[in-house]
């Protein structure tokens, strides 16, 4: 747990209420070239570290998206 | 049997793309646009080298002196410098960027960026100092733009599947710049025919000047770097014959008999034998020629050196010339630069010169007629290769020109020091060499800066983006070609004109209505350009084998009969009529055995042109023209005699005798055959499913909404990041195909769906082209489609370049307890993609270093959903700045959507109907869309209907109809023929089918049209349009609605509107929009002296003061309530009665209010209140500013 918050959990009691350290923040994003994951922290550049592409996508929300059908 | 769809085939390709390509003929479609490209960088062949290396060749030395005398100069030393190897690169990573294994760069990531894909341009500089050793430099010249598939693609060569691995289409064409993201397609445009001497009458020439006449001859003469030099000459009643060319888009004069003398030294009597030629019995020419070498004496110039001397002394300042120069080098260098620069030796260009005037007399006399220059056959391409180099060499001209007016200064200043190589260095890097910038710039805006003109008649409209709205729309962009932005501005229609000498050529169908109509025109589908610097030395041996005489004929010989024969402007010699044809003939034969195994030996290009023109009374003037230059239009034909594949071109087409069908051929005159009839139309035109049995005009609207259709327009939809793309999510190949589909491979394009059509006026919801959507069809997915919108956030917008970051991306602590944002964004400050989206809605976050607060960005625009988002790297080590926002928006089909079948039968869905009030056939069949019987009879798309039964014959025995237009006759009739499967397949012969109501369920006494004819969903969608207010903002000034849909304005209700609501007598309505709607207002007025202004609200006071006489200087120019305020303050409170602090201890518009009239001494008498516009108020302001007063007649 690198203090980045699960999506779809409540945030853990620790956390709610304050930040997280900014240092500790990394999110996972994937290489459009190779398709790695990428774990990269705030104020980190861009690039892939497998390939060293220079776009990343941002993974799809793991939390249920449901909408109203109607 | 199979069914003819090639389903299976078709996913076997799309799951295990291949290594070669599936479709070449969309593949060829872009080869004017690759092929030219790749002409700059590489050879052709052996003899005809790239064209870079020609054009640096042909940039010519620069050279400057150093002002420092010598012994043996007292201009001092000479430096001399020029530019070659000038070579373009793959585009790569710049070498700062250290973590790519890879460092090529491929489209996909530009266009995804929004960055330009270019490669490194560089070349060689040299330099000589005096007569010192030559000494070389690499020079960058920047990052040029590059075609995608082209020679210096990194895509070039790639098949389907690696294409696939690179994020592109499986048949990715290529053609185009990617220019900040944007693909970006040059334009063709039409050109005159290239070093063909053209006939021109024109009476804006008459009123160039004294003794001016509308007689012209005009050439187009093309370098072997195709670059151009326009020349004309002009006929003067005085009989003098005067050239004219632009330099530096500055005209100039010349006497024929100058420039003449000059090329070769001619005497009066050469002069007279090369323009008169054997005609001596011709006295008009005879008689003109005599007076043009008389009105040459004038000048006094007898000899070559003299004339070359008088060129190069008026020319000197015009040309930039070298100091060194002596006036006969630079006469020397004009007549290669501007005269006939087609052609190197001069005896050519005084023969050529000699027949353009030749030419000139003949149309003066009648003897000839004027050439069209709107026609094909005078017309050619320009080529965006060609323009690109010519703007290349051109900025590599003025790198040049920059390094020598910066010798100059130094060399004024005393700085210069051209023994010193750090100083040389540093002077060379000084001058700006950006040409990749410049030629950015170009592919950006389509503008074209340029010192020279470079011999073009615009400077602006170059490029167009192409849009990926849809397949068709796409591949249309690059085969459009467009007359030029000059003649859209003409009054005169005659350039729009569809002529018979464009046939096969330009599509006569695939012109759009309107403004640009007949102007932007598109290459039938077959038509190819020649792109080829051919070897031409093979021809001209093979014409003196067969009896050209070489050269200009001995005056023994000369008699009026010889005709010229021309090779690319150049006159190669003179034969009689007979041996003409004899040499057309056989060289016809030649060029198609060079097709024969074991041929090859003549050496004659596979696109010779040869255009024997014959002997008439006023036509043309004959001769036998030959043509192997590149931009020229050429398209297959076969050969009946051979049977084999000819290329045509558009000059000798006009001479040829083509049969169309075999019908057509006439034993003895016919050589060629068409290969299809349908190789006429362009690939748009081509994909109308029985066109030729539609009124004409339909079969254009269609080509018009083909293109504007909500199709698929690629098959990359997650690799892109176009501003909007539009999609079909329910796209079918149609049943009625014509056959070109499976060439083109427009099945991987769907561009609509089959729907079961029903035409019958059933619900009165469908008149005026207005159709009925089955509401289960809807619900099945007919015609449902969605938007992506992509957006850029950059968030360097909110800093000035070369300011540390202080924005960035992400949540800060501020934000952790609001449950909205936490819910839609992530830590990163960014949104999860899948998340739906309102107007209004926080979309993405930043943190500001300096406030040290988040700011949030909410979200625009119509409800979607977030689609991707990708995140950009905006430079090399830099953190996150740029990210591009994808979102998805769904649009079902609703009422007031536009859908259309192929057949130019647009309509509106007016209603969603439910299935069980639609009417039903015998088999219990119900239309998915219900039109309207009124939209037949005066269209006459009779294709529509037999689109119909042929798709519903197809759909009940499960094939594909060929819908190629052009193969039924009276004999074989379309409709007997679907009528016959549809009787086999237990159907009506006619289509036609017994009915029943869904309301009521009775049958109905007509049998009912139903069959399947594809739809279209037109990208017009209400959702876009619909505007409606009562209220909303206004304008501030005039208290009126504002305009514009975005902004939530109105329409405006204009004059012509209002003029028709007067004529029906509906007053209220029209007091409802001109006043309550807009500006509505309260005003008062003073019934007594009848202004709107001077009424004015002042504070209640409960005892009067006299102010009359008590006004100080002070008070002066105030009105009465100002006035009466500060007395008001200063009695109180006794201080200094400044005017601010006087207003602010009245609490003006607080407490109770009198109203006084300012003009009736401030009595409160006639006031009273009406209803006016706003901007009424408005108008009296403005008319006191002038000292007009409005008066109200109020009772």
């Amino acid at each position: 747990m690198d203090g980045s918050r699960p999506h779809g959990m409540e945030p853990l009691p620790q956390f709610q209420g304050q930040a997280p350290a900014p240092k500790m923040r990394a999110t996972s994003y994937d290489c459009m070239k190779c398709g790695k994951s990428n774990e990269i922290k705030i104020r980190e550049p861009i690039r892939c570290f497998d390939c060293g592409y220079r776009i990343l996508v941002k993974q799809r929300t793991k939390r249920m998206v449901q909408f109203e059908a109607r | 049997m199979t069914s003819g769809f090639r389903t299976l085939e078709r996913q076997r390709k799309a799951i295990a793309p291949g290594s070669t390509h599936e479709y070449p003929e969309a593949q060829k479609l872009t080869a004017p646009h690759i092929e030219s490209f790749n002409s700059i960088w590489e050879a052709a062949g052996p003899r005809t080298p790239a064209l870079v290396d020609v054009a640096m060749g042909l940039v010519g030395r620069q050279s400057a002196f150093d002002g420092k005398a010598t012994g043996e100069s007292a201009r001092g030393t000479r430096i001399e410098f020029w530019v070659d190897g000038l070579r373009l690169d793959h585009p790569a990573l710049s070498a700062r960027e250290t973590r790519s294994a890879n460092r090529l760069v491929y489209p996909t990531e530009c266009r995804q960026r929004g960055i330009s894909y270019r490669g490194r341009l560089a070349g060689v500089l040299h330099y000589r100092v005096g007569d010192g050793p030559e000494q070389t430099e690499e020079r960058a010249f920047g990052q040029l733009p590059v075609m995608v598939r082209t020679n210096r693609c990194n895509l070039q060569g790639m098949g389907p599947a690696e294409l696939v691995r690179h994020h592109e289409e499986a048949e990715e064409m290529g053609g185009y710049f990617i220019i900040n993201g944007n693909e970006k397609v040059m334009r063709l445009l039409i050109a005159q025919r290239r070093n063909h001497v053209l006939a021109i009458q024109r009476p804006s020439y008459g009123s160039r000047g004294p003794g001016f006449t509308p007689f012209a001859t005009q050439i187009r003469c093309v370098r072997r770097d195709q670059t151009s030099q326009t020349i004309t000459m002009h006929y003067l009643s005085t009989g003098s014959l005067l050239l004219r060319f632009a330099m530096r888009k500055q005209e100039y004069m010349v006497p024929l008999t100058l420039v003449l003398r000059a090329l070769v030294g001619a005497s009066d009597r050469e002069m007279f034998e090369a323009i008169v030629g054997g005609d001596a019995d011709n006295i008009f020419v005879r008689d003109r020629v005599e007076l043009l070498l008389r009105a040459g004496k004038e000048y006094g110039v007898y000899t070559r050196e003299q004339a070359l001397a008088y060129l190069g002394d008026k020319f000197r300042v015009a040309m930039y010339a070298d100091d060194a120069a002596t006036n006969a080098e630079l006469g020397a260098l004009l007549l290669d630069r501007m005269v006939m620069v087609h052609l190197d030796d001069h005896r050519d260009k005084f023969n050529m010169l000699a027949h353009m005037a030749r030419k000139l007399y003949a149309s003066v006399s009648g003897e000839c007629r004027e050439d069209n220059p709107d026609a094909q056959q005078m017309q050619e391409v320009y080529l965006p290769g060609h323009l690109y180099l010519a703007l290349i060499k051109e900025k590599v001209e003025d790198y040049l020109l920059g390094i020598r007016a910066e010798l100059g200064k130094d060399a004024r200043s005393g700085k210069i020091d051209l023994y010193n190589r750090r100083y040389l260095a540093r002077l060379f890097a000084r001058v700006p060499g950006d040409i990749g910038q410049k030629a950015q710039y170009f592919l950006a805006t389509g503008n074209l800066v340029t010192r020279s003109g470079l011999d073009m008649q615009q400077m602006s409209g170059y490029t167009i983006v192409a849009e990926k709205l849809n397949y068709l729309r796409y591949l249309s962009h690059f085969r459009c070609i467009h007359r030029g932005a000059f003649f859209a501005e003409l009054k005169t229609t005659g350039v729009r004109k569809l002529l018979p000498e464009g046939w096969g050529f330009l599509c006569p169908v695939h012109t759009p209505d309107g403004a640009p109509c007949g102007l932007l025109n598109h290459l039938a589908h077959k038509c190819r350009v020649t792109t080829v610097v051919e070897e031409t030395a093979g021809v001209e041996r093979t014409l003196a084998r067969l009896g050209v005489a070489p050269g200009m004929p001995t005056p023994a010989l000369r008699t009026a009969e010889l005709l010229t024969v021309q090779l690319d402007g150049r006159i190669v010699g003179y034969c009689s009529e007979a041996v003409a044809q004899r040499v057309a003939h056989q060289l016809r034969v030649l060029k198609l055995q060079r097709q024969a195994p074991g041929a090859g030996l003549a050496m004659i290009p596979a696109t010779l042109e040869i255009g024997l023109v014959p002997r008439s009374t006023g036509g043309q003037l004959p001769g036998l023209f030959l043509f192997t230059t590149p931009a020229r239009f050429v398209r297959p034909v076969t050969h009946l005699a051979t049977r084999l594949e000819d290329l045509v071109g558009s000059f000798e087409q006009v001479y040829m005798e083509i049969a169309c069908l075999d019908e057509d051929v006439r034993p003895g005159a016919t050589t060629h055959q068409e290969v299809l009839p349908t190789n006429m139309l362009s690939a748009v035109a081509n994909l109308t499913p029985f066109c030729d049995f539609n009124q004409s005009p339909r079969n254009m609207y269609q080509c018009q909404m083909g293109k504007q259709t909500m199709g698929t327009p690629m098959q990359s939809f997650p690799y892109r990041t176009d501003n909007k793309l539009y999609r079909l999510q329910t796209g079918q190949t149609p049943i009625c195909r014509p056959r070109i589909y499976d060439d083109y491979g427009v099945d991987g394009y769907p561009n609509g769906a089959n729907a079961v059509v029903a035409v019958i006026s059933y619900t009165g919801y469908d008149m005026e082209d207005a159709m009925i959507l089955n509401k289960s069809a809807h619900e099945r997915g007919f015609g449902y489609g969605t938007i992506y919108k992509t957006e850029y956030v950059d968030l360097g917008k909110f800093r000035k370049p070369g300011d540390p970051i202080t924005l960035h991306f992400g949540l800060g602590r501020d934000m952790l307890a609001n449950e909205a944002v936490m819910d839609r964004i992530d830590v990163d400050g960014l949104p999860f993609p899948g998340v739906r989206v309102q107007d209004g809605d926080p979309l993405y976050a930043a943190v500001d270093d300096v406030r040290g607060r988040t700011k949030l960005f909410k979200y625009k625009g119509e409800a979607g959903y977030v689609e991707t988002v990708r995140l950009l790297s905006s430079g090399v080590d830099e953190e996150l700045q740029v990210v591009a926002l994808t979102f998805r928006i769904p649009r079902s089909p609703i009422m007031g959507d536009k859908f259309s079948s192929r057949h130019g039968q647009k309509g509106v869905c007016s209603q969603k109907f439910p299935a069980v009030d639609m009417p039903f056939t015998e088999s219990g069949m119900q239309p998915d869309v219900i039109i309207n019987p009124h939209a037949f009879p005066s269209r006459m798309t009779i294709g529509m209907f037999v689109e119909s039964i042929a798709a519903k014959a197809g759909a009940l025995h499960g094939v594909c109809q060929d819908a190629t237009p052009f193969q039924f006759s009276e004999t074989h009739t379309a409709a007997d023929y679907f009528g016959e499967q549809l009787r086999r397949a237990g159907y009506n012969y006619h289509g036609s089918e017994p009915m029943y109501s869904g309301v009521t369920g009775q049958e109905m006494r007509a049998d009912i049209y139903i069959g399947v004819v594809y739809y279209q969903r037109l990208r017009h969608m209400v959702g876009d349009k619909y505007q409606v207010r009562t209220t909303g903002p206004i304008n501030p000034l005039t208290q009126q609605p504002i305009k514009g849909r975005k902004r939530g304005g109105g329409i405006r209700l204009g004059e012509m509107e209002r003029d028709a609501l007067i004529a029906h007598g509906a007053a209220y309505f029209l007091q409802d929009r001109l006043m309550n709607c807009s500006d509505y207002s309260l005003a008062y007025v003073c019934r007594k002296c009848g202004s709107v202004l001077a009424p004015i609200a002042i504070p209640a006071t409960s005892h009067v003061v006299d102010l009359t006489g008590k006004r100080g200087v002070a008070f002066s120019g105030l009105s009465a309530a100002e006035a009466r305020a500060i007395m008001a303050t200063s009695s109180s409170t006794s201080s200094s009665s400044s005017l601010a602090a006087a207003q602010a201890a009245v609490p003006m518009g607080k407490g109770p209010l009198d109203l006084v009239c300012r003009l009736c001494d401030d009595s409160a008498d006639g006031i009273t209140m009406v209803a006016l516009p706003y901007v009424f108020r408005y108008l009296a302001t403005e008319l006191m500013s002038m000292n007009m007063k409005v008066t109200l007649d109020v009772k």
